[in-house]
């Protein structure tokens, strides 16, 4: 089956993707993909990756989340998580997981306007 | 998909995992437990169908409710006959890891769970069951 549709929405400067509820593998690998991709091709500042609807955070998917995360920052944007359910949160953190240094946000809208807001941090990393 | 309390599926392909979350998720949910545990739980079987089909290559999940001494929960068992986990003790310390994963799977599981069973025999395969008992 192919990688669930993805779709990359640009707003201002930044970039706004919202995580399928259930991915596969590689449905996550090709987020992973795409977002690079639009990164370099919008020269955006920033991500927002909408996590509201995701219900199942294990490894697999922390870690590529934790590499994009970084893999944004080196091409001198931010990542700010978006909307993570309280169940998923209790999960990850007695899973073990870490997402690296992704800054995380209660909503997609407060996430926008921290990156919107801060339009020169994310060349500075 | 039949709504099933119990049941089994193969797991070969990457897919699965997904498919095998389905089938936990949908059997927690229908058990009664709550919404942190029915995560809990899906997110140790994604983890451990993972190990499966990283490890093994293919293997087995099978899933019953629980009814003992007054207490109801879940069982999920995960079997394969890949090449064995030679140590196990060092495969439940966090951060081992001899694939390309975080080392998270089989000790996250066992937080997750509230037990967890390993029989591993090098070149035999491995068999993990883990267990979630309802709250009252």
């Amino acid at each position: 089956m192919p990688a669930e549709n993805i779709s990359v929405i640009k707003v201002g400067q930044v970039l706004l993707v919202t995580v399928p509820p259930d991915p596969d593998d590689e449905t996550v690998s090709a987020l992973q993909e795409q977002v690079l991709d639009a990164m370099a091709r919008h020269e955006a500042k920033g991500l927002v990756l909408d996590i509201s609807t995701v219900q199942t955070l294990d490894s697999f998917f922390a870690r590529t989340v934790a590499e994009t995360v970084q893999m944004v920052a080196l091409m001198g944007g931010r990542t700010v998580l978006a909307g993570m359910q309280a169940n998923v949160a209790v999960t990850a953190t007695q899973l073990g997981l870490t997402l690296g240094h992704a800054d995380t946000a209660l909503d997609v809208d407060r996430a926008l306007d921290r990156l919107l807001a801060s339009p020169s941090q994310g060349r500075s990393r | 998909m039949k709504s099933t309390l119990e049941g089994e599926f193969r797991i070969g392909t990457e897919s699965d995992i997904v498919t095998a979350r389905r089938f936990v998720r949908e059997a927690a949910t229908t058990l009664g437990f709550s919404l942190v545990d029915v995560t809990r739980i899906v997110t140790a079987a994604s983890e451990l169908t993972r190990n499966i089909y990283q490890y093994a290559g293919s293997g087995v999940m099978r899933w019953r409710p629980l009814h003992l001494a007054g207490r109801s929960g879940l069982e999920i068992v995960f079997a394969d006959q890949g090449p064995g986990i030679p140590d196990v003790e060092k495969a439940m310390e966090v951060g081992f890891t001899t694939g390309k994963g975080l080392g998270l799977g089989l000790p996250g599981a066992k937080r997750l769970m509230d037990e967890m069973t390993i029989e591993s025999k090098a070149g035999e395969g491995t068999t993990v069951r883990v267990r979630k008992w309802l709250k009252k």
